[in-house]
């Protein structure tokens, strides 16, 4: 039967160690003797039987997606982004208004960047639509 | 021998049933599916136990290890109360896909 552990620890080696995977390695490697036993019984000698149950075994590409780490979801921060880029358009908006009334209160043209600089939350604001 | 994609994504559900009748353990359960369709679906071992962890994930079955084989402790699974409302749920959602593909599947030859 060590040609079963052997099989199943080349089978589970790219996966990251954890007691999930070292419990269903136990369990895989229990299966898989008990099969060979019952082909064994059948009338198939040892290694037939061995070769069977690891033919029969199949793709493992599946249970490795189940034992992976699981992926830490990426944040959504669109929500965020969106509020920094308000904030941060306000606080530049209110510097223009600040430079606009204290140096040339005459001519009022903090509006033409406050256009330009509302661009950035209406990017944000968007980004943050579509995420929803 | 069918491999089919539309078995697989069954696959929950025949095994939440084959768990419903009695605690099973893993090599019990492919001998089962193979003998009830006689040969005609037999299930990869990696698969089901892909399946195990997914359904042992959502809580629909668990497990305890019973006693000592040839080779070691069997795991055996048993269906939770959550798994009994869902295994019957997906049977009323097969009935219903059921009928619904054989108005389109049936008559024809």
């Amino acid at each position: 039967m060590k040609k079963i552990n052997g099989y199943v620890e080349e089978l589970f080696k790219n996966i990251p160690e954890s007691e999930q995977k070292n419990a269903v390695m136990q369990e895989v490697t229990q299966n898989l003797e008990e099969k060979v036993w019952d082909l064994m019984g059948e009338g198939k000698t040892e290694e037939d039987a061995i070769n069977k149950a690891i033919v029969d075994f199949g793709d493992i590409e599946d249970l490795k997606q189940e034992l992976g780490v699981s992926q830490p979801k990426k944040r959504n921060t669109s929500k965020l982004n969106l509020w920094y880029s308000i904030w941060g358009s306000l606080l530049i908006i209110s510097l223009f208004v600040f430079i606009n009334f204290y140096y040339s209160p005459e001519i009022i043209w903090f509006v033409y960047p406050t256009f330009a600089v509302l661009w950035w939350p209406l990017t944000m604001y968007f980004s943050w639509k579509r995420t929803k | 021998m069918i491999r089919s994609d539309i078995i697989r994504g069954h696959l929950e559900s025949i095994i939440l049933r084959l768990v419903c009748e009695e605690d099973r353990y893993g090599y019990e359960i492919s001998k089962e599916i193979s003998a009830r369709t006689d040969n005609r679906f037999q299930i990869k071992e990696a698969t089901l136990y892909a399946v195990f962890q997914r359904l042992e994930k959502k809580d629909l079955i668990d497990s305890y290890f019973g006693n000592v084989s040839q080779g070691g402790k069997r795991k055996y699974y048993r269906i939770t109360t959550l798994g009994k409302a869902y295994l019957k749920e997906t049977v009323e959602e097969w009935k219903e896909t059921k009928a619904i593909i054989d108005l389109f599947m049936e008559g024809l030859d």
